[in-house]
């Protein structure tokens, strides 16, 4: 860093009354005068209105100013503005601090006007402390690589492969098995259409399948992918032989499946009791026998033990194809043994009560008492205690079908950790914000959707498909991407090669390579987490350096008056 | 040709359009009804399942939003017109007056304090506290920039005195902008269905019954109360509170539909009421419960089993109230015992129905697009475009298209935006 | 009607098994076998002689408060209406009280050729004509005067203030001298046979008349002419309750009353209340009587509770217990409480002679009320 003078400037905000109101700002002004290295100080009704912030551009000109300090609100919203006001006047916005004395004071100490002000005062002084030894920053650029890789030819990956590819870019799409289609291919009809299930898929799989831009890698299986967000090496095995290419996002869409409910209700043991994906299977291929009597039990390893959630499309799934047999026979007796029905949303309590109209019976079973399967004779009998009803029912029937939950399969386990990117408890692809960011993963650059993501419906799978797309194609259409100058740095001296920073760190910036740290700057997120683990301080984090914060620590216990 | 985009609805899922259409470089439009953006979202205490405080997740979004480069946030505004097609729309924009003018003002509030009319019902905190003439819509508004309620203002000048800014003009006109975009993506959300018609559970009628957006904002931090469960008869904590489900959902005679969202946030609200205070004492009346999401069942697994929130497998038959402590009575038919049962609570919350936004057949009408037997937007194919409407050109995410919660909600947002790049790019091949 | 034909006729296969029915359900509240919700899903589940055979079926008050809450819209009422037909057929009743006779008396009717002289109660201060445009249907009061004059109930000082009120305002109303019993009760307790004999004796005995407005002062019949005499005979007459009828007079500006210093609270009968949604008119009426004060019971409207037993059916210490329930509900509201129903009369007035006496409350009919308020109670 050169050696110049430190020449900060203060500005304290009124913000009418909000800081005003409770606390004394003109006696902060004289006090911040009187801080180290500060040149000029001053006060603003509002820093961040017009007046205000053409103050701070003249103060950088008039008092040759190298920091600039802002008391007012909240980073999260003005930090922004103050730092495009800093380089507006020729300064580089990393010398900007920002000091909240309203969240962090002045709203809280409203009717202490005496505490309010000291406090302030000793925000400020911590402010100057570290605005002392704050550094530029120059940002990094990162070309992005035209293109992206989808992994997963089912109906989630087709749809994110088309739309991104109708935008332009090209895309390599990934399947492991030898054609496209996933887990549709295996159904009978879909609901709400009635569409053949494979029918309604080829207008997409053609669609795929012959764009340009798009190019298909079926029974290809992903070997290696390296890199970072707008550069990702692509290592693909096809017959054995190796598939290079670069990608600058990356989607995964690699499906689930069905849970194989062994040793639940006779299932492998009776030949009448079978799943939805094999009554599926019975129904596409005309193969299901005439069946007077229908039995059909749900959550059949879901919301318990083997998979504590709620596998969502199951109830619909049951009620669609009792209805589909119904539909072949009429007279058919059709009782589904449930747990609460999913019927959520506007169409499917709609099916549901059609359903109920078609004559279907639904009996509440309680998950302490389930039913119970056993031979009759030549016949099934299933015994069930109806909850709501408070008896015990016998039921003879033909058919048991078993409702059981999508799971993850050891396919997407292996893309999860030859991507580094995480699966949640329930084994699905852990997204990075449950509620705000549902087709991100943590790691930039990557996105998922689909039933890889957890149990859906056709539509939510093309939503997310779509919304995937929409993060993939940010990058790509932008054909760069800015990091923010908070990245760590390494002293390679001090590092010892323990590695305990690469186990930390939670979005795959660092690696250990022959004993030596090396920094993905374009991964890191400035968390500091790898900074704080480091034994020997051989790591420091860019903008947040130990030195900034501790003077800043140090400044609440020494004040010092010039 | 052109590729601007217009977004119509400022909740999250308008926001997240906004957000990732402008991150790709086009220029957006969104227009909001409301004086701020935020939508329902904003309203919530904290969403489940993972207990994040609702506003403190989306005030940055919020910002981002607004300050975007690319962004031009319209609020208290409403689309008028539509014509042309797809890659040529023509949009008729009317910006409302709110009296203040948006540049000026600094949102400091000064003003709202020197207004001496303080008993309008406060329309962001469902009415359970006052606000003036003069109003900032709510604490983490965005734009931060106050309005004024004309229809009740009685012009005093209080306002204009105390305002260094000037920004306060009371004589403002409605003014008429128009647009041209290349695609309009719908985002206009929901709202909650008034339980007052359903006579037997007494909302309206009993001070202790309200609804699960009411209890939302009471519960908040921020709210109100300051986040004390004050129940309206007393300003006292209750010692039990009963939710109860499918109030005007599922129900023929209302909205059939299953609102899809309203098993999870009582049990949120359940697990937070239990948090607050410890000893409370929390029911749930449910027909089927329906944790079907991420990390849902679990969420309820563990409400029983660590929150102790008792779940009670019936639609109560009616409330009543016991006129010494204004306390509601339920009276229920426990579907599992098979008993006719009566239970005293402290308040009860009913968890409404969630339903097309008001005005939704009029924005359909100048859209020209079409709505679907329950007044949501129709779908073009409800399997393989799930978030294309009627017209081409035009699609619709979140609420307003059919119940979901705020990651589907989000996530079709996105997926709009990725449609929108998608039209745009081939008309523009 | 098998019972798959009822579950399908009343869509009692939308069933939820919410239990809303039972949560509402006045009956099960005191009765703690009683069901809605279990009756119907015996039907959904195949237990039809169980059901048939559950004296259950004959409790239910058919007032409408389960159907009018049901979420899958399922009839609830009907459900029973029919029940209880099928039940009829296969041998099976319900316990009638006051032993069976005014059940005997709506089947006499069903003749043709019997002969009534039920004109007994028109004293000579009482105009009424034989043919005109407006007629008056008393329905039953003759026969109630005599069998619950012992509990303190006149049932035709209703018939009698009618006649007086339609008096006064200029209207000799016809009353027919042969007219039967609507046929209410037979047809809500199967007897659909002997139901459909009565409403075409009506009908038929009305057109001789010639009117073109008939006036009822008992919503019970006013249902059953409105709703259920179609399926089995046209009409071309108007029908309408005395309540709406007198407040379309007070609109007219064609009704002085006087003053009565009184609060007062009202009963909504469940046949005029929620079977026909009148709940208005007598409200407008009663607000209409200077000094009169009309206070709403805790339940009132469509949330109103029936008096407890309907076609002299399974009346029993249950009913008793919703018919006391009922009266501390209007005593808690006024001393006076006014119906529109003579049977609502009969029943609370019942309860109130009960062995554990309660609280005094004056019953009172709606057109009593009315005539007293218009000067014209004291006349013989």
């Amino acid at each position: 860093m050169e050696e110049k003078e430190i020449r900060i400037g203060v500005f304290i905000c009124h913000c009418g009354t909000n800081i005003g109101g409770s606390v004394d700002v003109p006696a902060v002004v004289e006090y911040a005068k009187h801080l180290p290295n500060v040149v000029h100080a001053e006060r603003n009704l509002y820093t961040c209105a017009d007046d205000g912030l053409t103050a701070i551009k003249n103060a950088i000109k008039q008092h040759k100013l190298n920091r600039v300090i802002v008391a007012s609100c909240t980073p999260r919203t003005h930090e922004p503005l103050f730092r495009s006001t800093c380089e507006e006047a020729g300064l580089n916005k990393y010398l900007f601090e920002f000091v909240n004395i309203r969240e962090h004071c002045s709203w809280v100490h409203m009717k202490d006007t005496e505490g309010a002000t000291e406090k302030t005062k000793e925000l400020v002084r911590m402010g100057v402390a570290r605005a002392t030894l704050l550094e530029p920053q120059e940002e990094m650029k990162i070309d992005v690589e035209q293109s992206a890789m989808v992994i997963g030819g089912g109906i989630a990956g087709i749809t994110a492969a088309k739309t991104l590819a109708n935008q332009g870019f090209d895309v390599y799409l990934v399947e492991k098995e030898a054609v496209l289609g996933g887990m549709l291919r295996n159904l009978y009809r879909l609901f709400p259409t009635g569409e053949d299930s494979l029918d309604s898929l080829q207008p997409s799989i053609a669609a795929v399948e012959g764009h340009e831009k798009i190019k298909v890698f079926s029974s290809c299986e992903l070997k290696e992918v390296k890199g970072y967000i707008g550069n990702f090496d692509v290592t693909l095995l096809r017959e054995g032989k190796e598939v290079n290419f670069k990608v600058g996002t990356i989607i995964v869409a690699t499906g689930a499946m069905e849970f194989e409910p062994k040793g639940h209700y006779g299932y492998g043991k009776y030949d009448h009791v079978i799943t939805q994906m094999q009554l599926e299977k019975l129904l596409k291929d005309g193969q299901l026998k005439k069946s007077d009597s229908v039995v059909m039990i749900q959550c059949v390893g879901a919301k318990g033990e083997e998979v504590s959630y709620c596998s969502r499309i199951c109830c619909m799934v049951a009620i669609k194809n009792a209805m589909l047999i119904k539909e072949i026979n009429p007279d058919a007796d059709i009782h589904i043994l449930h747990n609460d029905i999913q019927a959520y949303g506007a169409e499917y309590e709609e099916l549901y009560n059609k359903a109920r109209e078609m004559g279907i019976r639904f009996i509440k079973y309680t998950p302490e008492s389930p039913p119970c399967v056993t031979m009759d004779g030549e016949k099934l009998k299933v015994e069930v205690y109806n909850e709501l009803f408070g008896e015990q029912f016998m039921l003879g029937t033909d058919l048991v079908v078993l409702s059981t939950p999508l799971v993850q399969h050891q396919g997407g386990v292996e893309i999860s950790k030859l991507l580094r990117v995480p699966l949640g408890k329930d084994k699905f692809f852990f997204e990075a914000h449950v509620k705000l960011r549902p087709v991100d993963f943590a790691t930039d650059g990557i996105f998922l959707c689909g039933t890889a993501h957890g149990p859906a419906e056709v539509a939510e799978s093309v939503s997310q498909a779509l919304a995937a797309a929409s993060g993939a194609g940010i990058p790509l259409s932008r054909g760069f991407v800015q990091i923010e100058a908070i990245s760590v740095k390494v002293d390679l001296e001090a590092c010892i090669g323990c590695g305990f920073c690469v186990e930390m760190c939670p979005y795959q910036a660092l690696d250990m390579v022959d004993g030596k740290l090396e920094i993905i700057e374009a991964l890191c997120k400035g968390c500091g987490t790898c900074v704080a683990t480091c034994p020997t301080g051989a790591l420091e984090q860019r903008h947040y350096q130990n030195n900034q914060i501790i003077s800043q620590i140090k400044s609440i216990f020494h004040p010092v008056i010039e | 040709m052109v590729d601007d985009v217009l977004v119509i609805g400022g909740g999250v899922a308008g926001i997240q359009a906004s957000i990732d259409l402008a991150g790709r470089g086009l220029k957006v439009y969104l227009v909001e009804r409301f004086p701020s953006i935020g939508g329902k979202m904003a309203q919530l205490d904290k969403t489940f399942p993972t207990g994040d405080c609702s506003i403190c997740i989306l005030a940055p979004k919020m910002m981002e939003c607004f300050s975007h480069e690319n962004i031009d946030v319209l609020t208290h505004a409403e689309v008028k017109g539509v014509s042309g097609n797809a890659g040529d729309f023509r949009v008729k924009i009317l910006k409302k007056p709110r009296y203040v003018d948006e540049e000026k003002c600094t949102g400091c509030g000064d003003c709202v304090s020197a207004c001496p009319y303080i008993n309008l019902p406060d329309e962001f905190d469902m009415a359970l506290r006052s606000r003036g003439n003069i109003f900032i819509p709510f604490l983490q508004a965005v734009p931060r920039v106050v309005m004024v309620d004309r229809e009740h203002c009685v012009k005093c000048g209080n306002c204009q005195v105390i305002c260094d800014a000037g920004a306060i003009d009371l004589y403002q006109k409605p003014e008429e902008i128009e647009i041209h975009v290349g695609a309009i993506i719908v985002a206009c959300g929901f709202d909650s269905f008034d339980p007052s018609g359903i006579k037997e559970y007494g909302y309206g009628r009993y001070k202790n019954v309200i609804t699960a957006l009411e209890y939302e904002r009471l519960v908040c931090a921020s709210g109100p109360t300051g986040g004390h469960l004050d129940r309206p008869s007393d300003k006292k904590t209750p010692n039990s509170i009963a939710f109860i489900q499918c109030v005007g959902s599922r129900d023929v005679n209302h909205n059939p539909y299953c609102s899809s969202v309203c098993c999870m946030h009582a049990t949120k609200e359940a697990i937070l009421a239990k948090e607050h205070y410890p000893s409370m004492e929390n029911y749930i009346f449910y027909t089927d419960m329906r944790a079907f999401g991420k990390g849902f069942q679990e969420y309820v697994d563990r409400a029983k089993n660590e929150y102790e929130v008792r779940y009670i497998r019936s639609k109560p038959g009616e409330i009543t109230e016991d006129k010494e402590t204004k306390n509601p009575v339920i009276w229920y038919d426990d579907t599992v015992t098979r008993q006719v049962k009566r239970l005293e609570v402290g308040l009860v919350v009913l968890c409404t129905a969630l339903v097309p936004s008001k005005g939704i057949k009029e924005l359909a009408d100048v859209l020209g697009v079409e709505l679907d037997k329950n007044r949501f937007f129709k779908i073009a194919d409800p399997l393989y475009a799930p978030l294309d409407s009627s017209r081409e050109g035009i699609l619709v995410c979140g609420y307003c298209q059919g119940p979901k919660d705020i990651p589907e909600a989000v996530t079709q947002a996105k997926g709009a935006a990725a449609r929108a790049a998608e039209v745009l790019a081939c008309l523009g091949a | 009607m098998s019972l798959e034909n009822i579950v399908n006729e009343t869509k009692a296969y939308y069933c939820l098994e919410c239990g809303k029915c039972t949560g509402s359900c006045p009956i099960s509240r005191v009765n703690k076998g009683y069901s809605p919700r279990l009756t119907v899903e015996k039907a959904l589940l195949g237990f039809d002689k169980e059901l048939l055979a559950d004296g259950g079926i004959w409790s239910c008050m058919t007032c409408n408060l389960c159907k009018d809450r049901c979420p899958s819209n399922v009839d609830y009422t009907k459900f029973i209406r029919y029940a209880r037909a099928e039940a009829l057929k296969t041998g099976y009743t319900g316990n009638c009280t006051h032993g069976g006779v005014l059940s005997s008396l709506m089947r006499i009717m069903g003749n043709p050729n019997l002969k009534q002289d039920r004109l007994g109660w028109v004293s000579d201060n009482l105009k009424i004509s034989e043919k005109g445009d407006i007629l008056y249907f008393t329905g039953c009061l003759p026969y109630f005067e005599t069998l619950f004059k012992d509990i303190g109930v006149n049932s035709l000082d209703i018939a009698r203030s009618t006649v007086k009120i339609l008096n006064r305002i200029g209207i000799k109303p016809v009353v027919m001298p042969d007219e039967r019993c609507c046929g209410h009760d037979l047809f809500w307790t199967g007897d659909l046979e002997n139901f459909e004999k009565i409403a075409k004796l009506n009908v038929g005995l009305i057109r001789g008349t010639g009117a073109k407005k008939v006036i009822f002062s008992c919503p019970e019949c006013y249902r059953t002419f409105k709703q259920d005499y179609s399926e089995y005979v046209d009409m071309d007459f108007e029908l309408v309750h005395i309540s709406e009828f007198l407040a379309e007079k007070i609109d007219e500006g064609k009704i002085d009353f006087g003053s009565l210093e009184e609060d007062v609270t009202y009963q909504d009968p469940c046949r005029l209340g929620r079977h026909l949604g009148v709940y208005d008119p007598p409200r407008k009426v009663i607000s209409s009587i200077q000094g009169i004060g009309l206070i709403e019971m805790e339940h009132s409207r469509e949330r109103s509770i029936c008096c407890g037993t309907s076609t002299w059916t399974n009346c029993d210490r249950f009913s008793e217990q919703i018919q006391k329930e009922r009266l501390k509900e209007a005593k808690a509201a006024a001393d006076t409480l006014i119906t529109a129903c003579p049977k609502c009369q009969i029943h609370l007035s019942c309860a109130m002679k009960s062995k554990t006496p309660i609280d005094e409350v004056k019953i009172k009919d709606f057109s009593v009320l009315v005539a007293s308020a218009m000067g014209l109670g004291d006349d013989p």
